[in-house]
């Protein structure tokens, strides 16, 4: 029962937090510009489409009723109507967060070998030359942007040995070839730049547990040294990454709207930033609050995930 | 009489000892960090007076003409020479970086030591509201900031400044928070409230000075990533505007080139990450000095 408690808790903060957020970008966007349809027009603004554009967004009405609709709207998934393309905002975002969700994939899949084999390498060849040198590669990799680290991937796999394209241009007409083609570079990219996160806490996580009693023993049972590795220790190192996992995909929420940019990617984060440089702010709104929201739910899952893991909690 | 000529060389000489040992014996991170962000603040400080061309001198050579020993880092299509856009750059990275992270530690640790040492509702309803900043990806916030601020703004290292502080403030204010709970249970604090201290009074003379390894650590930290965020938002076009010398923009004005012309890009790209890569092993040796543990990277 204790366990329901805990998650029931948990939740309810997640939606408070959520509701929080939605406040926040509330405020942000549409309170303290104070004229937010002269700033969306800019310098085409006119008295008329000004009048226009204060009808179409309700500006007029007071704030606090302004905010309940667009929570009350939010909340049975209706996000309004893009201003530049005249479009329900649902269904823009369909396609896009579906190349995105594919884009992450993809990224995930690279992203566990990717730190899984270098960590193991490290913590049995433990301060020998080869760690060292693994230590530096991820420390440099680490310090790259990763906006900088896709351009050196572009270099290297467009220019230099040309074999996938610059462009990831890709839409419901693609087959799943162009769509792997489209996804290879902007996917290495998320991946590496989550991996070198990862992989120096895995080999400081697998150090440790190499050098525990259990290992040892399985090690004096006379266990394969791989045998030990696999089965014993990297099962028991991999669990505190699990939390950089989750951190990881935070990065990837953020990390995927510079990937997509420079890859031209048709995702969920080229969108976010068009809506921002076409100043659609019903667009804004909505990819900013999924964002966050998806930022909310892998946490709160990640904490019913150590809830239910915890043994002290199981049996209460 | 030759006791007293003899000693001050001598002092000086222990001293300058007594320092060469301390360097010796401080962690490898730190020594190489420190000499690349040496290397860097000097380039820095003296950029706008060594380079060969101005930032924004059009002409310097032909354009995207590539490497050359005149031109080290090539010429961009307008004709400006990288190599010094690249040096003028470093003193706005550098200062940017600094002064974001700076006031983002400043309003972080008040409001998290404040919060930790209060308690209570204040404290529930700050954690909530810290919560929900940082539950916002850090460059979507920055973007959401820069959108808030509307068109005049934009470009206004003002701007730059109070994003950077933004984004940190919260999650620096968690760490203070944790920091001042673990502080405000020890007895100096408990007589300082019993002698009828006021919260700011026991913040700034118990708690802050008890805090101040969490901070340090928390800051170089913070500091190391603030170069990407800039150069992140440059490079999305959301961050300072042509044509200032900053990497991060330089990076995307040049990228439209890149098979022309690579080292346009990787110029500005070395500059921006070994910056990053000696903040990094700077931040990892104070912390290893301090005894704490630090996960580079922010996330």
């Amino acid at each position: 029962m204790l366990i329901l408690r805990l998650i029931a808790e948990r939740i309810l903060l997640s939606l408070l937090t959520l509701l929080l957020v939605s406040m926040f970008i509330f405020l942000m966007l549409e309170i303290l510009p104070g004229d937010v349809a002269s700033r969306i027009l800019g310098r085409d603004a006119t008295p008329e489409s000004l009048a226009v554009l204060r009808a179409q967004l309700h500006l007029n009405e007071p704030a606090l009723l302004r905010y309940g609709s667009w929570l009350g709207h939010l909340l049975t998934g209706d996000f309004g109507t893009s201003l530049v393309s005249n479009r329900p905002i649902a269904d823009i975002l369909g396609p896009r967060i579906f190349n995105t969700v594919l884009l992450s994939l993809y990224a995930f899949a690279i992203y566990l070998p990717l730190t899984v084999l270098p960590a193991m390498i490290q913590a049995i060849r433990r301060d020998r030359p080869i760690d060292h040198a693994l230590s530096i590669v991820t420390l440099v990799l680490l310090s790259t942007p990763d906006f900088l680290l896709a351009t050196i991937l572009l270099i290297t796999f467009v220019i230099a040995v040309p074999i996938l394209p610059a462009m990831s241009l890709v839409d419901e007409g693609s087959s799943a070839m162009e769509y792997i083609q489209a996804m290879t570079l902007p996917a290495i990219t998320l991946a590496i730049v989550m991996a070198v996160y990862a992989v120096r806490m895995l080999r400081d996580n697998l150090i440790e547990v190499l050098d525990a009693d259990y290992v040892r023993m399985a090690e004096l049972k006379g266990l394969s040294a791989r045998r030990v590795l696999i089965r014993h220790a990297l099962p028991n190192a991999l669990v505190p990454t699990l939390n950089v996992t989750a951190l990881n995909l935070a990065y990837l929420v953020g990390g995927v709207v510079v990937v997509e940019r420079i890859f031209s990617f048709p995702g969920f984060g080229s969108l976010l930033i068009d809506a921002l440089q076409l100043r659609d702010l019903p667009l804004i709104e909505a990819t900013i609050m999924i964002s966050a929201a998806v930022y909310i739910v892998a946490n709160l899952l990640a904490d019913i995930g150590a809830i239910l893991v915890n043994p002290r909690l199981r049996k209460g | 009489m030759m006791v007293s000529a003899v000693a001050p060389t001598n002092t000086v000489y222990a001293r300058l000892e007594r320092y060469l040992s301390a360097w010796q014996r401080s962690p490898r991170s730190l020594r190489i960090g420190s000499v690349i962000l040496a290397v860097h603040v000097i380039l820095a400080a003296l950029g706008p007076f060594i380079a060969p061309y101005g930032y924004a001198h059009m002409g310097a050579g032909i354009p995207l003409s590539g490497m050359s020993w005149q031109h080290p880092f090539g010429i961009d299509q307008l004709g400006r020479d990288i190599f010094s856009r690249v040096l003028y750059g470093g003193h706005i990275e550098i200062l940017l970086s600094l002064s974001g992270t700076a006031l983002g530690l400043i309003v972080g640790a008040i409001i998290g030591l404040l919060s930790g040492y209060i308690g209570g509702w204040i404290d529930n309803l700050l954690q909530r509201l810290l919560e929900a900043l940082i539950s916002i990806p850090f460059l979507v916030l920055a973007l959401l900031a820069i959108a808030a601020a509307g068109p005049e703004a934009a470009g206004d290292p003002v701007l730059v400044i109070f994003v950077v502080a933004l984004v940190y403030a919260p999650r620096i204010a968690r760490m203070a928070r944790s920091a001042a709970i673990d502080i405000a249970t020890r007895d100096f604090v408990t007589v300082a409230r019993l002698r009828g201290e006021s919260a700011w009074s026991v913040m700034r003379r118990e708690l802050l000075p008890n805090a101040t390894s969490v901070l340090l650590v928390e800051f170089a930290l913070r500091a190391g990533y603030a170069p990407v965020l800039i150069g992140s938002l440059g490079f999305l076009g959301f961050g300072m505007r042509p044509p200032t010398p900053e990497w991060g923009l330089m990076i995307s004005e040049n990228r439209a080139l890149l098979i022309v012309s690579p080292i346009t890009v990787l110029g500005p790209g070395f500059a921006l990450a070994s910056l990053v890569v000696g903040l990094n092993l700077f931040t990892e040796g104070v912390a290893r000095i301090l005894g704490r543990s630090v996960r580079l990277g922010a996330r």
